[in-house]
């Protein structure tokens, strides 16, 4: 049994009051709060062994390096991936959709395959691709509740399919596609599938293995770690195939000068992907994040997460004025709500209020999915709101929510 | 004002010449034309929005919530 209030005491940020009044913090699903733990590691690095890994031979350097090697073997083992060097640092999911997007080898002639439901970064890295190189690109529509229909997936893979970019958990609906169908289905036709898990491996148990997807995007700040770090995964034979996306330090094994020329060797995955010194600190981090998580078990996030859902949810079909954008069945969502208020058409204004009222932090905007805002008929402009919940947030900030948009209800009448 | 991010300039410019707006009309005027070099965030709003609250913080504009949401307003001399 999980004490939930012994973890919501790991995050200092929820010991502040702002204007005598605790924080409500319901924006995980653009950042989340940073554990103790997390920090601690991160500060350890910085006061203890502040050097580069890899490169110096001195006993900082041997720490930093030892420290570094770790945390790709934490984060592996949140993935469950099969081996560690599937697991390339980035800065975040958006730089893992791009490398692949951009150095993947791809048929001539041959079909990328998005929806109408991806982060601009799940979709925007594909469409510049398909422009770069003549490919074409089909866009798959969700449902107006932010599901898809396995039927949609068999229609739309074809034998010309080379690559699928799709959102495993919706950051507008909390949505959770059927991936390990759209992978099966995609494999018997000769695609491969990149899974945006940017919102999913913070919140359910990813087991890449299983899923079998070829790709994984995760961003390390959604999941407890600091900002500025994701994960690329990638199967092996996949990353060991692909283009290099930059060059330079630490991924050459040798580079020899003869007959006036430059002739480089290069390493194998993962230093093939990552040039340059490396944000040491911020892979320590997301090791501690991983290993932090795991701790405490996904799958108790995820019901946790779901029990304050399944509050919401209910309560908000029951408000007038409120209209939920997205499934209300909480056994395909991740714990968000995102939802208009009639009495009051900006999402912003919403997110002003509850701020300004109760310190009800939520996201109001297009939550960077302006195709799908577009489909449902809503200006961009005048958004949607969010609240997202996370293994730090309790009933109470259910409630101060709930009750923060009853009052905004009845203020904007 | 120069020394204002572009999106609070915006604000301030639209704000100028009306007694007061919603924030819809606000994003709404934003995303015409006439902004278009001073309007970096009108499509999704947020920035827009967190800059005209910072206006707020800082005593140039004030806000006032009541039917249908907030109104925004110029403070002058």
């Amino acid at each position: 049994m999980v004490d939930w209030t012994k973890i919501r005491s790991d995050f200092p940020a929820l010991e502040r009051t702002i204007n005598g009044r605790p924080v409500v913090y319901l924006d995980s699903a653009c950042m989340a709060l940073k554990p103790r733990q997390v920090i601690k590691a991160m500060n350890e690095y910085y006061e203890q062994y502040p050097a580069c890994g890899g490169r110096s031979i001195h006993k900082f350097g041997e720490e930093a390096s030892n420290a570094y090697t770790a945390a790709r073997g934490k984060f592996a083992k949140f993935l469950n991936a099969a081996d560690e060097k599937e697991c390339i640092w980035t800065r975040n999911a958006t730089e893992s959709l791009n490398i692949v997007a951009s150095a993947i080898n791809l048929p001539k002639d041959s079909k990328i395959l998005t929806t109408s439901l991806e982060h601009h970064s799940g979709s925007l890295p594909f469409v510049e691709r398909a422009r770069r190189d003549g490919l074409s690109i089909e866009v798959i529509k969700a449902k107006s509740d932010g599901t898809f229909d396995i039927e949609q997936w068999k229609d739309a893979i074809d034998s010309k399919t080379s690559l699928i970019s799709v959102v495993h958990s919706s950051n507008v609906t909390g949505t959770i596609a059927p991936m390990k169908e759209i992978v099966e289905i995609a494999h018997d036709r000769g695609a491969l599938v990149m899974s945006d898990d940017a919102q999913y491996a913070p919140h359910h148990p990813l087991n890449v293995q299983e899923l079998d997807v070829d790709f994984s995007a995760i961003s390390v700040h959604k999941m407890c770690g600091p900002t500025g770090m994701g994960v690329l995964y990638g199967k092996s034979e996949h990353l060991e195939s692909m283009n290099m996306c930059f060059y330079g330090g630490d991924t050459v094994s040798d580079v020899r000068f003869e007959n006036g020329v430059i002739l480089p060797e290069y390493l194998p995955p993962p230093e093939k992907f990552e040039a340059g010194l490396q944000n040491y600190a911020g892979a320590i981090g997301a090791g501690a994040a991983a290993e932090y998580l795991q701790a405490i078990g996904m799958h108790e996030i995820e019901k946790h997460e779901r029990s304050l859902l399944d509050v919401v949810l209910k309560r908000l079909c029951d408000m007038e004025h409120i209209q939920i954008i997205g499934t209300d069945n909480i056994t395909i969502k991740t714990g968000l709500v995102t939802f208009l208020v009639d009495t009051v058409p900006s999402a912003h204004d919403v997110a002003t209020f509850l701020n300004d009222e109760l310190n009800v932090m939520v996201r109001s905007g297009w939550h960077c999915v302006g195709p799908f805002h577009y489909q449902l008929g809503i200006d961009p402009k005048k958004g949607t709101v969010r609240a997202s919940f996370y293994l730090y947030n309790n009933r109470s900030d259910v409630d101060t929510f709930l009750s923060g948009l009853e009052a905004l209800i009845e203020a904007s009448k | 004002m120069t020394g204002l991010p572009k999106n609070a300039q915006c604000v301030l410019k639209i704000l100028e010449n009306v007694e007061s707006l919603t924030t819809t009309e606000i994003l709404g005027i934003a995303s015409t034309d006439n902004y278009a070099d001073l309007c970096t965030d009108c499509a999704g709003g947020d920035t827009f929005i967190a800059a005209a609250n910072q206006l707020v913080q800082m005593g140039l504009i004030t806000k006032k919530f009541g039917k249908g949401g907030y109104r925004w307003q110029l403070v002058r001399d």
